[in-house]
């Protein structure tokens, strides 16, 4: 067993048991077999990898085809779980007659909690995501960064021990985005459990403690982010430049020892290192001393596709 | 902690959230169109009353049951949990501590005195309207247009419970299917909720002197209100065992 629990056991780990889920003769989920405890984990993976159905088997909405899905002791498929559940979806609609106040009150009183404490709970949570001023807006006219906010609310609303948040800085801006990672990082150190979804590993190595990467339906690495990032970096970094002169930038380069090869298409030169920050600190010495003129540069690799890739060539080369 | 008040705060929910939404503008648009016919039509004003009674009992059977009647339920039936398919927030109450039975109760309990109140009361408007010989269709027909309304209602929340888009699905079915099948000989007809409103009309009229049309071949009144319970129980059971068991993927 894949164990990203800090001790050895707690009452409220998410615990996979070999849980593989097919959704008719397609596999959503293959054979994962892993202990999230408290604190801040990252589940890392592209489009299709299968996250939003490791999310759903998580949060009791589907049932594995086989192996089983727990919260302590009790299937996430239970009610009893879903009170220890607080699950932020990847959907974009919301009740969008409600204001946001309204939408977050009706989730809160949904969990049975009498009508004081639903008032107390709405307003504390709606200050936590910094909402309170926007809370009587219409969901109709609020933005996607809005939009989150509300629906990480509802999540949060009864205190769950376990929170699911599925791509929840999507749309969010980077002010907002370093709000919500304060809030998660609070709630990480009360000892509450925190699966984040991502699609960009940027996202998730700011958060997260430990990360899960899932690819093809399997789950390809896990470990800390110092353990995940080793196993990037002995594997080559494509990264893009648009310079004014790119031939005689490649010429330089190549004169590197770290560039293991160069594509120039008119002004745009592409490079593969297999030593990203050395490479990046030689470019600099190219702009500032060399007198290069460079326009633009970025790394083509820094989405889950290009982690996945690399991880897969390492299983594949090792 | 209390699943009784969170049931009841779904059902005051998704009640308020039917009530308010536009569906209840659509469905009292022919609620009204046909409630301008009768004044126009003016059978209150024919005689002998036999015949009045006679007209408006096929008005009754050709509009009423053929089309408001499921416009109603539908209107109401299949939104109830369609709706929060179709726009995605199903999941919001699929992650809450309440037991899937519960939600798809709550759903119905919320329709239904929506679909039979509207259904009932817009039937004695129309009874008023027409007089005493609506007065005495009232009296002899309520509890066939209330156990039709009930049948759609439970058709229709199996509909949404099954399909990701029903609303559209349960209208062609509604306007088309229904009618069709209802109308085609042979036994094949009895697939049709409308076959069995029909007969209830014609069983419960004929002691008033009303006739079944000649190629109609209907069953006892007493068998058809069987049926319609059986078609109600039937839809209301699968739909909750499927409901119970779906795996709902509706996000993107």
């Amino acid at each position: 067993m894949i164990d990203l629990a800090p001790s050895s056991s707690n009452e409220f780990d998410l615990t996979f048991s070999g849980v593989t889920k097919f959704y008719g003769a397609v596999i959503g989920l293959n054979d994962l077999t892993c202990r999230i405890g408290p604190g801040i984990t990252g589940l890392l993976g592209s489009n299709g990898a299968g996250k939003s159905t490791l999310l759903k088997l998580a949060s009791g909405q589907l049932r594995p085809t086989q192996g089983e899905v727990r919260i302590g002791k009790l299937k996430t498929t239970s009610t009893s779980a879903k009170r220890l559940l607080g699950y932020c979806p990847d959907v974009p609609n919301l009740y969008e007659e409600m204001t946001g106040e309204e939408f977050v009150r009706t989730m809160c009183a949904l969990h049975g909690f009498p009508d004081h404490e639903v008032r107390d709970r709405t307003q504390a949570v709606l200050q936590e995501v910094g909402m309170t001023d926007r809370a009587k807006r219409k969901i109709a006219g609020c933005s996607h960064g809005m939009r989150q906010r509300f629906k990480l609310a509802q999540a949060l609303v009864h205190d769950p021990q376990v929170l699911l948040l599925d791509e929840p800085l999507t749309g969010i801006d980077p002010g907002g985005r370093q709000e919500i990672n304060e809030l998660l990082f609070r709630l990480a150190e009360k000892g509450k459990s925190i699966l984040v979804s991502s699609h960009i590993l940027h996202d998730i190595e700011t958060l997260a403690d430990q990360i899960l990467v899932l690819g093809r339906s399997r789950l390809i690495a896990s470990g800390s982010l110092a353990e995940i990032r080793r196993l990037l970096d002995d594997q080559p970094l494509l990264i893009e430049i648009i310079a004014d002169d790119p031939r005689s930038l490649a010429a330089e380069l190549m004169a590197f020892g770290q560039v293991l090869g160069c594509d120039i298409q008119e002004n745009r030169l592409r490079v593969r290192t297999k030593n990203a920050p050395d490479f990046y600190a030689r470019i600099q010495d190219l702009v500032v001393m060399g007198g290069q003129r460079v326009r633009q540069i970025q790394s083509l690799d820094e989405g889950a596709e290009a982690v996945f890739e690399y991880l897969q060539q390492g299983k594949h080369s090792s | 902690m209390n699943s009784l008040r969170a049931f009841k705060t779904l059902l005051r929910f998704s009640f308020l959230r039917l009530f308010w939404s536009v569906n209840t503008l659509m469905v009292l648009l022919p609620v009204v169109g046909c409630f301008l016919f009768i004044l126009r039509r003016g059978f209150g004003k024919m005689t002998p009353p036999e015949k009045a009674f006679d007209a408006f009992s096929t008005f009754l059977v050709f509009v009423f049951s053929s089309f408001l009647i499921p416009i109603c339920a539908l209107g109401f039936g299949t939104t109830a949990l369609g709706s929060e398919r179709e726009d995605q927030t199903l999941v919001f109450l699929l992650t809450r501590p309440i037991p899937r039975w519960q939600i798809l109760l709550a759903k119905i309990l919320a329709s239904l005195p929506l679909s039979c109140g509207i259904v009932l009361t817009s039937f004695a408007v129309y009874c008023v309207l027409v007089g005493s010989v609506g007065l005495k269709a009232f009296l002899i027909y309520w509890p066939a247009m209330l156990g039709m309304a009930v049948a759609y209602v439970s058709l229709f929340h199996l509909f949404a419970v099954i399909f990701r888009h029903p609303t559209m699905l349960a209208l062609v079915y509604a306007l088309f299917i229904e009618l069709f099948v209802g109308n085609l000989p042979g036994s094949i007809k009895r697939l049709a909720i409308n076959y069995y409103g029909r007969s209830l009309i014609y069983g419960l009229g004929a002691a008033e002197g009303l006739k079944t049309p000649r190629g109609f071949e209907g069953i006892p009144a007493a068998q058809a209100y069987w049926i319609l319970a059986g078609i109600s129980g039937g839809c209301l059971l699968a739909a909750f065992l499927l409901f119970q068991w779906k795996e709902y993927r509706d996000s993107p």
